[in-house]
């Protein structure tokens, strides 16, 4: 269980983070969103403990955030971020390896290799474990990331499991879109926690549990996709006229954004 | 690798004005430790090898493997494999510095030739070399990844700023101290002694043994910075201690044998090519690589033109600088650069 409470934070004055208080199911998918500047990608690394909020705490498996050895804390946690810049030719292998560092001192342990092994296979990525990691296609390098973030946390008790993912498909085509977020979604059936950063609210309708809408670092709505995703709070987050269509027998609605020209249409007669 | 070396220093130091046979180099190796293995020398060919070629072969050994070892881990440090001490301004800080207590600590130069002497030089270019790499690191770090640019740019900012302050305390020397300023300056290995030695092996060795240490945290590096914090690493004991060890380093062997330029970009990339990227095989085999490609190199400025020796800076950068144009046009093909 991840508790955070009255988080804030502040950049030169100006507020990023006002007063967030949510508690982070496990075995969820949660997407934060909002739009740009709206303070997802700080609280990301808020909870990630990349950086420290100037007031509130974060609990996570009943210990303060501040309170973990960093090196316990990555065999718990893992981010994947939305690009890597890598200029050394490393192998796939190599890198998922380094999934493992926080695992083994010299060499790779034998379950360290196991875990790089299944990681590989339920990832998709086994084909190419000997390849350079810098002739891969975009899809397949996030790929890779993803099996080096999901080989961090892999053997952890199944509910100590935390994987946060900031715009992990902002840089992917359609297809990688919908095969990483549905790995990540089949993940939680083990209990993992995942907090994903989204922009699309159709692949957040699909595939998150929880919603977080944040505007300028307040909390606009904290609940289940369904409740969170209306047509009231997407107006009040991204400034947009949204309607939300269900169709028949299918899971969930979709989200339609009604035209924003009725401003611009008028350019001819200007 | 390490036969290699060993061959390379055997041949490295009969070469020469006066010849010695590989044979008659382990004999008389064998006879300063005390037994005999009956393969006859003279006592001129003892001399020449125990005081003028072994110390120079040494020293060889010492300074390239260090450059390498520093090039490696500063091209992990700024993940980029175009990092090197030399291009950097790193190695040119330095000099400015040893520039520095060469002619203002005109007294102090009497010192310069012994251990003592050697020492406080040592801790002036590591002064000045960390100074440089710490300006150049922090202009090229945008956004948690290196602005290759900003990196090679600040570079070139630095070796400007520091070339100006040598030439600049150059004209306020007298006759002697601008000999031995000059001298000193094109990089070469000839004032090699065991006393210069005893000088910088500590640095230059602590340099290389402790460098592979980091090699697990530098590979979680090129993920990026915040990646290797998520990794468990404890990225600024990394940083600080990669920059103090490099400073040292380079800072060292620029107290004594002047820059020497490319060793530091050219091995690793050999090694990575051949090996990959993997840091802990890649600083190692950089050391081993370094050592010997600079006792041949050396041997190359002995023995080419005699009796006028060619300082080895020029033959490194001769081989470096065509190398790394190279490079360039590489990394053009492959990426928008700059």
């Amino acid at each position: 269980m991840l508790q955070l409470s009255n988080i804030s934070y502040k950049v030169q004055g100006r507020t990023l983070l006002n007063n967030i208080s949510v508690g982070i199911r496990p075995g969820a998918v949660t997407a934060l969103m909002g739009s740009n500047g709206a303070g997802k990608s700080t609280l990301l690394k808020i909870i990630s403990g990349e950086i420290k909020p100037l007031s509130g705490s974060i609990i996570w498996n009943g210990k303060g955030l501040g309170d973990w050895d960093i090196k316990e804390l990555a065999k718990t946690r893992s981010v994947l971020r939305q690009q890597y810049n890598m200029q050394m030719p490393f192998s796939v292998h190599d890198i998922i390896a380094m999934g493992r560092y926080p695992h083994f001192n010299n060499k790779l342990t034998a379950q360290c290799k196991e875990v790089i092994k299944k990681v590989s296979e339920y990832v998709g990525v086994d084909k190419f474990l000997t390849r350079n990691y810098l002739t891969l296609s975009g899809g397949e390098q996030q790929r890779v990331q993803l099996a080096r973030v999901l080989a961090q946390v892999w053997d952890t008790p199944s509910d100590q499991r935390l994987i946060l993912l900031d715009e992990p498909v902002s840089a992917l085509d359609i297809h990688y879109q919908h095969q990483l977020l549905a790995l990540v979604k089949a993940l939680t059936t083990a209990n993992f926690t995942v907090i994903a950063v989204l922009h699309d609210l159709n692949l957040a309708m699909q595939y998150a549990d929880d919603v977080l809408l944040l505007k300028q670092g307040n909390n606009i709505s904290f609940d289940t996709k369904e409740v969170s995703l209306n047509e009231e709070n997407i107006m009040e987050t991204f400034g947009v006229q949204a309607s939300l269509h269900q169709a028949k027998n299918y899971p969930h609605p979709f989200i339609t954004v009604c035209p924003v020209l009725k401003q611009y249409q008028n350019f001819a007669t200007k | 690798m390490v036969a290699v070396l060993l061959a390379a220093c055997i041949w490295a130091v009969g070469k020469g004005a006066l010849s010695i046979s590989p044979g008659e180099v382990i004999s008389i190796l064998c006879h300063k430790m005390g037994f005999a293995i009956g393969i006859p020398f003279d006592e001129q060919q003892e001399s020449v090898l125990w005081i003028i070629r072994l110390p120079r072969v040494v020293m060889a050994m010492l300074i390239g493997g260090t450059l390498a070892v520093c090039g490696a881990a500063m091209q992990g440090l700024f993940r980029n494999p175009l990092a090197d001490p030399g291009l950097i301004g790193i190695s040119s800080t330095a000099s400015t510095a040893t520039v520095l207590v060469i002619v203002l600590g005109g007294t102090f130069f009497e010192g310069f030739q012994s251990m003592l002497g050697q020492y406080s030089l040592n801790i002036a270019t590591f002064v000045g070399a960390l100074l440089a790499m710490f300006i150049v690191y922090k202009f090229s770090q945008q956004q948690g990844r290196t602005n290759v640019g900003i990196m090679l740019l600040a570079g070139v900012a630095v070796n400007a700023i520091s070339g100006a302050t040598t030439s600049f305390i150059t004209l306020s020397a007298n006759d002697q101290q601008l000999r031995s300023v000059t001298f000193w300056m094109m990089g070469s290995l000839g004032g090699a002694s065991w006393t210069t030695i005893g000088g910088i092996l500590p640095f230059c060795l602590s340099c290389i043994i402790i460098m592979p240490f980091f090699a697990k945290a530098l590979n979680a590096f090129s993920l990026g910075e915040s990646d290797a914090a998520y990794l468990g690493i404890r990225t600024e004991r990394l940083k600080t201690m990669v920059m103090l060890l490099c400073a040292m380093g380079v800072g060292a062997s620029v107290a004594v044998s002047g820059i020497i330029g490319f060793v530091g970009l050219v091995v690793p990339h050999i090694i990575r090519m051949i090996i990959g990227p993997e840091h802990k095989r890649l600083l190692i085999a950089s050391a081993f690589t370094g050592a010997t490609l600079l006792v041949l190199a050396d041997l190359v400025s002995r023995t080419i033109a005699p009796p006028i020796e060619i300082p080895i800076g020029i033959i490194t950068a001769m081989a470096g600088g065509p190398f790394f144009l190279y490079l360039l046009l590489r990394e053009k093909k492959k990426t928008v650069f700059l």
